[in-house]
């Protein structure tokens, strides 16, 4: 219901044919606010200085609602293949035919992370697939906010595959507080079980390292996906297949299909074809000292 | 199995065993090199030496224990280099496990030898839920969000508390960091309230530092280990990061002779199998 | 009612803290009800610590009553649990033990047991980089080539005996990879990263606040 507000009201600005033209509307309030960039950040209780931030924020906006109404609308959006989304079933597979169990680890980190969002949207694709084969699953978690998050989730996943007799509470577990203590106790389930898979999609720090070698020592074939650029080397060396940066935030909408989340990821693909644009002119725009500065600026004050 | 594919397939207990040994080696038999100092440090130092003496400063310790061999000795030299100037340190951390601990042992274990005293030159606020939460909250009021020390008394009673009241009186942020705080502490802190700030991380974590540096929000960098031994060189006190460096230098040209050693296996490998098989 | 209140309460915070941006937090209603909200998130997040101990004590207590496999090593972790947490929080004017204080209860254990624990733990790394190196860097192809000079030259960069080695060739190699390879490939790339990961949060924040997304609450 509040989706379909926000959505509405931002639809009839569209209509308005305002940000029909985003680009000229960006220049118009780029020239516009040069005065008002100018003003103290003292005047009034509204921060003039981060005006810039708001334009980003309602180009944005803007993009993801857009092509969420054409994505709901049937329009085909394109999305190239992720190599490790597409192993996941494959990977699954494998696991039954070793009637060996799946290992899913959402990351480290707390709920508030986006990461570990992210995660727990993959397990439940994940937990539909494990259902459907009748494959063992297994989802040790670190902290009980994600505990009760994950169970609800494999939970509603097995329910949706008519295979409630076959859910366990037991399936995601709660293992320890402590980053390392975790680490040990998974560590220690992978070369007593032996899991055919090991999927680690989320928030992880210095332990990557640790459970993926340690994975590729049970013989496991594994997929990654993390958003942080520190642990990717680690992942790439150890693991089968890795999701980089936002390809994690992707897997939600590119196993689902739902017209929703593609039309998220589409907006975001826009903005960032934005960026990378804004990015050539101010190269371009400094190199050959055509009034690089004052781009400069504009950017500065975000 | 022929030679070049033992070579090629070690088994990786022998690989542990040499690094065990590759790292016990130089602490019986030391030896020293010459450290040089990348630029990254030398503007941390740079900056941190043009912070005005007796400045009010924060100190955050976002690290776990567990990477204390590289971070501790990026704090105990950010506090040589804070009381040496005389400069009023807070010291926090967004970590519960340990930071408000290690924060406090490290301060009461440097400040004595600078005659500082709790609550007048230095202050331990240790850690509340919620970095995000906490770093946006203090730019308010740091009373606010820390309401006590990290030993229950008020900040009204800390007499160095009375002219802090957020970021505008904090002159400088050294973040020493091995986990993404960091990122939050520039994307709200530096960018949004403009303090100067530097960050001590991992070698992992270093890289990704890099870009933040080159965009003027760190104003300098120390990373891993080797980042700690050039801040410890620049301030003449060397000390445990100095002493790692032997281990650390023996383990890496392992590493890189197990590397090559690996990639000679498997080219000869290769060949003998293309040998056999025309 | 279930989905809609947590939705809605979604909805007004993300918001309010997106448009309190904008406005000075001491001048304004809604700058001062943000840094409110902040506060409250402190208070309400501490008592997720404690929903952890709960937890763990509940989870491990069944495994123990249960004879489960291992259940004596559930023991050691109530043992170790209250053994931590119950002196910490008793006041420090009952004994010198409580509290937290150099010479505690809590400190001994934290400086002694746990400390080295979790730094022997993160050394193993050590060992598994070796290993995960020594497998993984073989010149397969073109880009695996380039990854494994690049790492051998940065491996011996970072270290004093591995840089006095590199000053023994002609040209200030040292300088060049600084410049060429940490500050020019790995910034680029580094940077890349980090503005895609965060456009995915930014688009994932987005889609919470309008509850689009729900798996916070365990809905998918």
């Amino acid at each position: 219901m509040i989706c379909r507000l926000v959505y509405s009201t931002v639809r009839k600005i569209l209509d308005m044919a305002l940000l029909s033209r985003p680009l000229t509307l960006v220049c118009l309030v780029l020239i516009d606010s040069q005065p008002v960039l100018a003003q103290t950040s003292s005047d009034g209780a509204f921060r003039t200085d981060r005006i810039n931030a708001l334009i980003l924020i309602a180009v944005f906006c803007a993009a993801v609602l857009l092509y969420t109404r054409w994505a709901r609308q049937g329009r085909p959006l394109f999305l190239r293949k992720i190599p490790g989304l597409e192993a996941v079933e494959e990977a699954v597979g494998r696991a039954t035919e070793m009637g060996r169990p799946v290992l899913f680890i959402p990351g480290i980190s707390e709920l508030d992370e986006i990461e570990t969002i992210a995660g727990i949207s993959i397990l439940g694709r994940v937990a539909k697939i494990t259902a459907q084969y009748d494959t063992p699953l297994t989802v040790p978690v670190r902290y009980p906010l994600v505990l009760a998050a994950a169970q609800e989730m494999v939970e509603q996943s097995y329910v949706e595959m008519g295979k409630k007799d076959s859910y366990d509470k037991d399936i995601v577990r709660y293992v320890a507080g402590e980053q390392f203590a975790f680490t040990a106790n998974v560590n220690g389930y992978m070369m007593r079980e032996r899991p055919a898979t090991n999927i680690y999609m989320g928030a992880f720090f210095a332990e990557s390292l640790l459970l993926a070698e340690t994975g590729n020592a049970a013989g496991s074939i594994q997929i990654a996906g993390t958003a942080r650029p520190e642990q990717l080397p680690f992942f790439i060396a150890a693991c089968d297949y890795t999701l980089m940066g936002e390809e994690l935030y992707a897997a939600s909408a590119y196993l689902s299909h739902e017209p929703l989340m593609l039309g998220g990821l589409k907006g975001q693909d826009f903005v960032k074809m934005l960026i990378v644009a804004a990015i050539v002119l101010g190269v371009i725009l400094v190199s050959l000292n055509l009034g690089g500065d004052t781009f400069l600026e504009w950017f500065e004050a975000v | 199995m022929s030679f070049w594919k033992t070579i090629e397939d070690i088994d990786r207990r022998w690989v542990y065993l040499m690094v065990g040994l590759a790292v016990i080696i130089p602490f019986i038999f030391p030896t020293e090199f010459p450290i040089s100092i990348t630029p990254e440090t030398q503007m941390l130092y740079d900056a941190v030496e043009a912070v005005p003496d007796s400045s009010t400063v924060m100190v955050v310790f976002d690290y776990y224990p567990s990477t204390i061999a590289e971070c501790q000795p990026m704090s105990v030299a950010a506090l040589h280099h804070f009381f040496r100037k005389d400069c009023k340190v807070i010291t926090l951390s967004n970590i519960p496990l340990g930071g408000p601990s290690m924060a406090e042992t490290v301060t009461r274990r440097i400040a004595p030898l600078y005659d500082k005293e709790y609550g007048v030159d230095f202050v331990n606020l240790g850690y509340k839920y919620g970095y995000v939460a906490v770093l946006s909250g203090m730019g308010t009021s740091i009373e606010s969000i820390f309401p006590t020390d990290n030993s229950g008394t008020p900040i009204s009673k800390l007499p160095l508390m009375d002219s802090v009241r957020n970021y505008d009186q904090i002159a400088f942020i050294f973040e020493v960091a091995d986990n993404a705080t960091a990122d939050y502490w520039v994307s709200i802190v530096n960018a949004q309230y403009g303090v100067p700030m530097c960050c001590g991380t991992t070698a992992v974590g270093a890289p990704k530092y890099y870009s933040f540096v080159q965009a003027g929000q760190f104003v300098g960098l120390l990373g891993g280990m080797k980042g700690a031994a050039e801040y410890e060189i620049l301030l003449s006190k060397p000390a445990n990061a100095v002493l790692g460096m032997g281990a650390q230098s023996l383990v890496h040209l392992l590493i890189i002779a197990m590397v090559i050693l690996g990639n000679v296996g498997f080219f000869a490998s290769r060949r003998n199998k293309r040998k056999v098989t025309p | 009612m279930r989905t809609t209140v947590p939705v809605a309460i979604a909805f007004l915070s993300g918001f309010l803290m997106v448009v309190s941006f904008f406005f000075r937090e001491e001048a304004t209603f809604i700058g001062g009800l943000s840094q409110n909200l902040l506060i409250w998130l402190t208070i309400v997040g501490g008592f997720t610590l404690l929903l952890g101990v709960v937890s763990i004590t509940r989870v491990n207590w069944n495994a123990v009553k249960a004879r489960k496999e291992g259940w004596i090593f559930k023991v050691f972790t109530l043992v170790s649990i209250f053994a931590m947490a119950v002196p910490a929080v008793l006041p420090s004017s009952w004994s010198p033990l409580f509290g937290r204080a150099e010479g505690s209860i809590y400190d001994w254990l934290f400086t002694y047991l746990d400390m080295p624990m979790m730094a022997t733990m993160f050394a193993t790394l050590a060992f598994y980089i070796a290993s995960a190196a020594y497998r993984a860097f073989r010149a397969r192809t073109a880009e695996s080539t380039i990854l494994l000079v690049t790492a051998t030259v940065v491996m011996l960069w970072r270290v004093p005996m591995g840089e006095a080695f590199l000053n023994q060739f002609p040209g200030d190699i040292p300088t060049f990879l600084n410049t060429y390879i940490m500050n020019g490939a790995n910034l680029a790339v580094q940077r890349g990263i980090i503005i895609g990961a965060a456009l995915g949060a930014a688009s994932m924040s987005l889609r919470i606040i309008l509850g689009i997304e729900r798996t916070y609450m365990g809905k998918g």
